[in-house]
Formats: C-alpha cells, sequence, structure tokens
C-alpha cells in the first residue's frame, strides 16, 4: 500500500518536473485544471459507487463465490470468475473492492485476474453509458467478440506462471 | 455525465434498501463504515493520479496520433494504439471521447479495438490509482505483465472479422 503511494506521488513530481520544463506555469496551471474537473466529477460519483460496493458485499455470497473460483477449479473457475466480472457494474471504486474480498474469500490468482479482467474488457455500465452511445451497436458487437477471449487467456496465462513458480523448485 | 452520476446514487440506494432488508441496520452501517474507510485509504493516490493524469495530457499530440493509426498502419498502428492506451488517463468519461475522435479522423476498427483493450486492461493509470493501493504490488504486476499481449490480439481479431464477416462497422456521421 505505502509502495503504491510512493510510486504516484514520486510520478507525479517527475511529470511535474518536466511539464514544468517543457510547457512552463502554463503547463502546470492546465494539468491543474483538468486534474480539478476530474476531481468533481469523481466526487460525485465515488461515495454512491463505493457505498455499492459495500452494500454487494454485504449482500452477495461473496464467500461461496470465492470457494466456487478457489485456486483448484481451473479453466471452469476461470471463465465463470470472467463472466461474473464482466456482469460488475461500476468504476475501479467498485470493482476492486469487490475483487478483494474475492481474493480474501480464497480465489485462485489465475480466476481474479480473470475477473478482474472480465470487468476491464465487458464492464457492462460502461458499455451502457460510454460505449453504445458514442460508438454504436455494431462497432460494440465487433468489439466484444473480439474481445471475448482475453479474459480466459489471462487466468490461463497466470496458471501457467504461478504453476512454473510452484513446480520448478521441486525439480 | 449528471445521467451516470444519478445511475449511482440509484444503484447505491437499490443495493442498499436490499442490504437493508437482508442484514438490517447492522449490515447498513458496516458497510458505510467500510465505504470511509476506503475513501481516506485511497485519497492520497487519488489526488496524485489525477494530477498525473492531467500533466500526462500536456504531451499528447492528437495530430500525430490520428495519421498513425489509420487502416493501412498495420501491426505498428495496433502497436501505437495500445501504447496511446496505456497512456491514456481518465475514466470512461475521457477515452471514449479520444475513440470517437480517432475513429472519425480515419483510425481503423483494429486500432480502436487494440486502443479500448489496452486502456481498459494494462493503462498505467488505474493499474497505479486503484490497483496497486486495493489489490497489492504482485498480484497487479502478474495481471499486468499477462495482458501486455492481449490488445495486439484483440485489434487483429477486429480487423479479421471486418474482413471476413459480414459485420461491418459504420461512423456514425456527427450526432
Amino acid at each position: 500500500m505505502i509502495t503504491g503511494y510512493i510510486l504516484v506521488w514520486v510520478f507525479v513530481f517527475v511529470l511535474g518536473f518536466l511539464v514544468y520544463s517543457n510547457k512552463g506555469v502554463d503547463g502546470l496551471k492546465r494539468s491543474g485544471k483538468f486534474a480539478g474537473h476530474q476531481a468533481i466529477s469523481i466526487s460525485r460519483k465515488m461515495p454512491f459507487a463505493l457505498l455499492t460496493a459495500a452494500f454487494i458485499a454485504q449482500i452477495a455470497p461473496v464467500e461461496d463465490l470465492a470457494y466456487i473460483v478457489g485456486p483448484d477449479s481451473g479453466l471452469l473457475g476461470i471463465i465463470i470468475s470472467a463472466i461474473l466480472g464482466g456482469l460488475l457494474p461500476g468504476g475501479p471504486m467498485t470493482s476492486f473492492p469487490i475483487a478483494l474480498i474475492f481474493f480474501a474469500g480464497g480465489a485462485g490468482a489465475p480466476q481474479i485476474v480473470a475477473f478482474i479482467s472480465g470487468w476491464s474488457i465487458f464492464a457492462v455500465h460502461r458499455v451502457l453509458v460510454f460505449e453504445a452511445p458514442t460508438m454504436g451497436w455494431r462497432f460494440v458487437t465487433i468489439r466484444l467478440i473480439s474481445c471475448a477471449l482475453l479474459p480466459i487467456l489471462a487466468g490461463i496465462f497466470v496458471d501457467w506462471l504461478t504453476f512454473n513458480v510452484i513446480i520448478l523448485p521441486q525439480f | 455525465m449528471s445521467k451516470s452520476d444519478n445511475f449511482f446514487v440509484f444503484l447505491a440506494l437499490i443495493t442498499g434498501a436490499i442490504c437493508y432488508f437482508t442484514n438490517g441496520l447492522t449490515g447498513i452501517y458496516s458497510a458505510l463504515d467500510y465505504s470511509l474507510n476506503l475513501i481516506i485509504l485511497i485519497l492520497p493516490t487519488l489526488a496524485g493520479g489525477l494530477l498525473i493524469g492531467g500533466l500526462i495530457q500536456q504531451f499528447i499530440d492528437q495530430d500525430k496520433i490520428n495519421k498513425a493509426l489509420g487502416e493501412k498502419s498495420g501491426l505498428s498502428g495496433l502497436l501505437f494504439a495500445t501504447l496511446a492506451g496505456v497512456i491514456t488517463p481518465g475514466g470512461p468519461f475521457t477515452s471514449f471521447p479520444i475513440v470517437f475522435a480517432l475513429w472519425v479522423a480515419g483510425a481503423d476498427i483494429g486500432a480502436l479495438v487494440a486502443y479500448i483493450a489496452a486502456w481498459s486492461l494494462i493503462g498505467i493509470y488505474r493499474l497505479v490509482i486503484w490497483e496497486i493501493p486495493m489489490m497489492g504490488l504482485d498480484l497487479s504486476l502478474i495481471r499486468f505483465l499477462v495482458s501486455i499481449p492481449l490488445p495486439l490480439i484483440a485489434g487483429i481479431s477486429a480487423r479479421w472479422i471486418v474482413k471476413n464477416t459480414p459485420l461491418k462497422p459504420q461512423v456514425k456521421s456527427n450526432k
């Protein structure tokens, strides 16, 4: 957690310095303005999004689901996780807390990765609110078909990686 | 944007009501407690991430991006789209307007699909603000690493679909 904090603020200072040396104070002002606008827009959604995630965590049988998609659930677990992730409404503020509950409940790493990837790619709410209105349903259909296998691939890759990490030292 | 504000309020009300009926007031209280703790936890990184978004925007030259993403841009166009997706900051309210603008400007569907896949799967912005603080460094980095080739696969599939099936995308004329 602390590493994340430090990483972010190191980024901020490095980028800030780059912007300042290339575009001067004006560049910094524009950056601040952009950040401020986003902050206002996020602050209207975030409290409700977080509450929704907390409520869902209370209602949903997350522990049972985490058991179903445990480390031994294999390919079927990966596919179920990808679909569950895609059905999850909301942005990162709701989905990561839920993924975290999955993780704490005992889901395997490949299944969690499939869950996060499924949400990243299919995000029902994002498709309905942003993608379909701007790009049209035909675009959405082509994109969803071309991306359909990605969360499952991600889960399988992680499975290979962790399998190798665990098995290799025993040889 | 106000529509999606309402959407979150609506979701919170519905899930809150269900939570009240199944878990009673204790359920509501512990959900409030959980959310409040999470806000405090996220706030420092969220503020930093928003500033990063603003700073990165100062370096994006849209004309150059449009030229590099056309139909005949080949694999390098897909790679470039992937890279652009990785560095695009912000939520869907910033990325989809960019996708639409690129589409009208002549970017092909393979590049756009690769861009969206890259932005949603391996966007550094989301990785740094949300995923690393919440999921931890190890899991986040493993997920990031395995996802690197995925936008390319998506872009190639999209081009294949448009070429070999009756599904063709149509650019909507301006609203």
